[in-house]
């Protein structure tokens, strides 16, 4: 936390899972500008659509809400608490974000189960547990037959819901997905989309989404528009309950 | 899945690149064990040499050369009188090249001396007296020169007959050419010289005794040095010569060892640049993926460490049956050797695997949303 602030302005603070104020970020020692100074608020349990042509910074400041990179300037705040101050950014990662790729993103040498399995390692967990945990999950998205498939021998759509259950090892409350339907048919993309919504209302999370297409931008609860590293329109948060 | 599995998933997924590095730091090891064995071994087989003739202290000038220099055969009356000296044998000792074979060590014993009692008969008999143009063998020597009792030997450019075999009870006495010191001195031009005294010491005396007795010796002879036996060789600088290229030789082995890991490393790193990015999207610690390079070429170390101590037992067991040098080598390949090495692999794998894993720690997460 950088200020102190006062116990009014932290609970009013507390309701939003994250609190953008000016955030920007340049690449290349200023020559591009991903971000330029963007504010927004995001809401416990929100399901936000992310949408703007491509280039305009939506990865980026995905990038940003799951402490991969450091914004150049502004604040931004986890819960109240400041994201680029964090000690120990991958312990955040670890427990509080899920991340779900437009490229799946599973490793090619470790089974489905296996990749499941990756994230919990920085979380206490003997091994069985872990086992035990993945199949759950997997079992959750529909993957039970598919175990100790290699991700080279899954099609598309099971591959990002190995991803997808891999994101959720470790009870995110947050889930980040950028363009999860991109590389996917229209009928998986509709699948999957289905699972993250499903999901998202099992397990209470807030979930933040990039994507291009219309039709899914219309099952979030909000929509931002961004442009040339800017929020063209923002609706306003609702109020967190 | 346990995070070995995955240490060992890493190795596995280039297994023609792993194996060739395997091979490199085997090769390197293999050299380690077998040049330190048979160095080692060679000091220990000389010291065994000298137990089985009852030598407590040896006398000798070890200067440059594998055979000691020779000085005037009177200095070993000037120890004789000594009184914790109970007996001595004034010996000549010579490296040579006897027929086809490189090396043999030729022993001229004292007439009567000592260190004629521990030879035992195997064929034939012991030479009639001091200046019989005889010799015997050692059993093994007698192997590799192909010879048996009734052959004859060209030595000095004198032909001397074989009388006998022998057994020495040690490695070196048995690959040895053993002849009377009188004979040798005339044949080789050596008159009145001597270039070894062994010394047997009054019964019971201790290692600092010992030691005491070499110090009395070496204040009244300037010409040699007195030493307990077996470690005259150690200290001998050929010997020390053998042992530093020996050691020299696995350095070089080493360093290359530990090039070909940190290259392969450096090369899986590169190639999972990626798979390390989303490891630390999704939450791994960079001290996580550090672990797991280091890990990972600390097991290369391992695995090539065990490989290079069997192919280099297996080298040297090879290298024990050729004819050439059968019955003469008496490699040290002890347990202890062979931890020393593997933990030298292991060492290699772990220095080798730093500059990698800091590399891969210093990846940007962010790299694993692009593409
Ligand atoms: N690591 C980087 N180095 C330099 N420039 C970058 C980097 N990452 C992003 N950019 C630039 O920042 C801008 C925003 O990129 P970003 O990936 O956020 O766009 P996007 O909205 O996700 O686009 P798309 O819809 O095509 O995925 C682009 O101009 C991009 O070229
Ligand atoms: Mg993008």
């Amino acid at each position: 936390m950088t200020e102190e602030p006062s116990n009014n302005v932290r609970t009013a603070a507390m309701r939003y899972v994250f609190e953008a104020n000016g955030l920007c970020k340049d690449f290349d020692e200023g020559r591009v500008r991903a971000l330029r100074g963007v504010n927004f608020r995001i809401a416990q349990g929100e399901f936000l659509a992310i949408m703007g042509p491509s280039g305009c910074g939506k990865t980026t400041l995905l990038q940003l809400l799951g402490a991969l990179d450091l914004p150049t300037s502004g604040s931004l705040l986890y819960r109240g608490v400041s994201l680029p101050a964090l000690p120990d950014p991958a312990l955040y990662r670890a427990r509080e974000i899920g991340m779900v790729f437009q490229a799946f993103h599973l490793l090619p040498t470790f089974t489905a189960v296996e990749n499941v399995q990756l994230p919990m390692f920085e979380i206490e967990r003997s091994a069985s547990q872990r086992l035990k945990h993945a199949i759950n999950l997997l079992k959750s998205v529909g993957l039970e037959h598919r175990l100790n498939h290699f991700p080279g021998m899954l099609s598309g759509g099971e591959r990002q819901r190995v991803a997808i259950a891999r994101s959720l090892a470790n009870n995110p409350s947050v889930l980040l997905a950028d363009e999860p339907t991109g590389n996917l048919d229209s009928e998986n993309a509709h699948h999957i989309l289905d699972l993250i919504i499903r999901l998202k209302r099992e397990r209470q999370m807030t979930l933040v989404l990039v994507t291009h297409d219309p039709s899914i931008a219309l099952l979030a609860s909000r929509t931002i528009r961004m442009i040339d590293g800017q929020i063209a329109a923002d609706p306003p948060a609702p109020q967190s309950h | 899945m346990t995070f070995f599995t995955i240490i060992y998933r890493g190795l596995q997924r280039r297994p023609v690149r792993t194996g060739l590095t395997l091979v490199g730091i085997a090769i390197g090891i293999a050299a380690v064990v077998a040049l330190v064995g048979i160095s080692r071994g060679f000091e220990q087989s000389w010291a065994s040499g000298m137990k089985a003739r009852g030598t407590d202290i040896v006398v000798s000038n070890m200067g440059s050369a594998l055979a000691p220099k020779p000085f005037r055969a009177a200095v070993r009356d000037a120890i004789a009188v000594i009184p914790q000296v109970a007996a001595t044998c004034a010996i000549f000792v010579d490296l040579t090249g006897i027929e086809d074979s490189s090396m043999m060590v030729v022993s001229a014993r004292e007439w009567g001396g000592f260190s004629w009692q521990n030879l035992k008969l195997v064929a034939g008999r012991m030479p009639k007296d001091a200046l019989e143009p005889a010799l015997v063998l050692g059993q093994n020597a007698a192997e590799a020169l192909k010879k048996k009792t009734g052959d004859s030997i060209q030595l000095e450019s004198t032909e001397l007959t074989v009388v006998g075999i022998v057994d020495g009870g040690a490695l070196v006495e048995n690959g040895s050419v053993i002849l009377s010191l009188p004979l040798y001195q005339k044949l080789s031009g050596n008159e009145d010289k001597i270039n070894i005294i062994d010394v047997r010491a009054v019964p019971g005396l201790n290692s600092d005794e010992l030691k005491q007795l070499c110090a009395r010796i070496n204040h009244q002879i300037p010409e040699a040095r007195a030493m307990p036996a077996g470690e005259h060789v150690g200290n001998s600088e050929a010997y020390r010569f053998i042992r530093a290229m020996s050691w020299g030789t696995s350095l070089l082995a080493v360093i290359v060892g530990v090039l070909g890991v940190m290259n392969t490393m450096l090369m899986t790193v590169f190639e999972r640049k990626q798979e390390i990015c989303i490891l630390l999207a999704i939450g791994w610690k960079r001290q996580r993926v550090i672990r797991l390079i280091l890990w990972e070429s600390a097991l290369l170390g391992l695995l090539g460490g065990i490989g290079g101590v069997t192919i280099g037992c297996a080298g040297v067991k090879v290298l024990e049956t050729l004819p050439a040098i059968h019955g003469l080598l008496e490699p040290d390949l002890s347990p202890r050797l062979m931890v020393m090495a593997v933990t030298i692999a292991v060492i290699v794998g772990v220095i080798s695997g730093i500059y990698p894993a800091w590399r891969s720690s210093r990846l940007n997460p962010s790299l694993a949303m692009q593409g």
